[in-house]
């Protein structure tokens, strides 16, 4: 139908990134804060980054290795987003608690626990461009006939 | 606590658009001007000192890394300080060198994200997309010396992990002449932009007296008129081979503190240069082994004095550590000094902004 075609041309240019911070040691933050800058250029894709704020996000960047006050708190705010959502989870702390999986610890890793990921990028911290890579190539996916696969529910 | 005539209480945080890392400001107000304010953490502990004790300490090199991404390589070169200190061990001439070439490149893209949150902090897009820009070229700087962007394990016990090569400390004094020019420019477009200036000079004043009581460290100390808040004059090598002077200037606002960042880039500049060009030859690790012990010892992070104590045991097993970060003290001093009195809201955001906090580090 031409809506659906409207829609999956427009969802694959215009998304809104919110990232949360649950317990991160910020090198995985502040290299998603450096993906909007101008080498690497987040927004030249139609991604906004800037304001993090849930309730208009379509993606959800989730650094860190949860901890324990996150812990209620993260699904209240997965409820918060909108449909349709795509989290992405940073670094090694968010795909397994990486370093600060060990004994004596205070937190409660991975992230999969609590919400639903799509997509995880390993790395301590990863790259820039792979950030921008694991978020342009998810998130078309999920957004593709989005529509469609929720009447067919 | 004096009654005071308060308003409204608002909540910024724990994930608000202002704020980079979560946590909870609450600002009591009276009208639009903040009387008082309160701060709520714990939304990052992950119990990086509990985990530490009990492992060997070439693991927990890794771990002490890990308090901070931001400023990492100053955690673990203090932390490998205070180990050399316990087993008195020396690093070699040339190993000193480097670790200053890399503290400092480190020190630079700190410095450059600080400022860039603060600008962001009063909504000055364009700046802080400039300086973005110019960060990236010190972390390629970093990555060519030490492999990777954000945490290194440059330093080991008595030495550094590899040598560098001529051709590499050409390519950082090439980076350097590529990012004094842009860096000065964009300095000289804040000192004097009227409009910046009008968000920055004379909000968030800390006095002289004030920056004592806490204490205060790092830049927002010497932004206060306290040039010996710099540790890097204690400290050994800066000390003797550099022949280090802190900058200070006495304002105490946000003008201050963003413009004393803005030197210290250049006076980093400056050492990296000096490192460079005296590099001896020689090696680059000295052989050691860490015996029992327990001892202080405080870096100068780029946020202020970075202070580890370390209790190891004979088996080079870290028997008790504490870390106390420099946000810590600067935290306090904004909640209670600069927050109080802001004449507005979104100046409280620019103040919190101005004193670089880094949360990560501050709850461990
Ligand atoms: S994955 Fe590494 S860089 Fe990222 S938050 Fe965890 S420890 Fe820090």
């Amino acid at each position: 139908m031409i809506t659906d075609k409207l829609k999956n041309f427009v969802r694959r240019k215009s998304f809104h990134v919110t990232y949360v911070d649950t317990g991160s040691c910020n090198g995985c933050s502040i290299e998603v804060l450096a993906t909007i800058c101008p080498r690497y250029d987040i927004e030249q894709y139609g991604i906004f980054v800037h304001h993090p704020n849930p309730r208009e996000a379509d993606v959800l960047l989730i650094t860190g290795c949860v901890t324990e006050q996150w812990k209620t708190k993260l699904k209240e705010l997965y409820d918060k987003v909108p449909e349709p959502k795509v989290v992405v989870a940073i670094g090694a702390c968010a795909c397994s608690g990486g370093i600060f999986d060990q004994e004596g610890k205070r937190t409660h890793p991975p992230l999969k626990n609590f919400i639903p990921v799509a997509a995880e990028i390993p790395g301590c911290p990863p790259r820039p461009s792979e950030i921008l890579d694991a978020i342009l190539g998810v998130a078309p996916i999920v957004f593709k006939d989005y529509d469609k696969k929720e009447a067919n529910k | 606590m004096t009654e005071k005539n308060v308003d409204v209480s608002i909540p910024i945080g724990p994930l608000h658009p202002a704020l980079k890392e979560p946590l909870r400001i609450k600002l009591h107000t009276e009208g639009e001007r903040v009387v008082d304010a309160e701060v709520e953490l714990g939304y990052m502990h992950r119990g990086i000192e509990r985990i530490l004790k009990g492992k060997p300490w070439n693991k927990a090199v890794y771990l002490a890394e890990r308090v901070c991404g931001i400023c990492s390589n100053i955690h673990c070169m203090t932390f490998i300080e205070t180990l050399e200190k316990i087993s008195d061990v020396e690093p070699t001439p040339r190993a000193k060198y480097l670790r200053v070439i890399v503290n400092e490149l480190d020190r630079i893209q700190s410095h450059l994200i600080a400022n860039v949150s603060y600008f962001l902090g009063i909504e000055h897009e364009t700046l802080a997309m400039y300086m973005l820009d110019v960060r990236e070229n010190s972390m390629d700087a970093l990555e060519i010396v030490s492999g990777n962007r954000v945490h290194m394990t440059w330093n080991v016990l008595g030495g550094v992990r590899w040598d560098v090569e001529d051709h590499q400390l050409k390519m950082i004094l090439e980076t350097l002449d590529k990012m004094e020019p842009r860096v000065r420019r964009y300095r000289g477009m804040f000192a004097h932009g009227p409009l910046l200036q009008l968000r920055s000079k004379g909000i968030g004043v800390l006095s002289y007296e004030d920056a004592t009581k806490v204490p205060a460290v790092g830049p927002v100390a010497r932004g206060s008129g306290h040039p010996e808040s710099d540790w890097r004059l204690r400290h050994p090598t800066y000390r003797d081979i550099f022949d280090f002077k802190a900058i200070s200037r006495k304002e105490g606002d946000n003008t201050a503190r963003v413009l004393i960042r803005f030197d210290e880039i250049f006076q980093s500049m400056d050492l990296i240069r000096d490192a460079i060009d005296n590099l001896p030859e020689g090696d680059i690790k000295n052989r050691g082994k860490v015996k029992a012990g327990e001892g202080f010892h405080s870096g100068e992070a780029p946020r202020g004095e970075l202070k580890y104590f370390v209790k190891t045991d004979s088996a080079g097993k870290i028997d008790d550590i504490t870390i106390r970060t420099p946000t810590r003290l600067n935290l306090e001093s904004c909640v209670g000094y600069m927050l109080a009195g802001s004449p507005s809201i979104a100046d409280a955001v620019a103040i919190y902004a101005s004193i670089d906090p880094c949360i990560a580090c501050t709850e461990g």
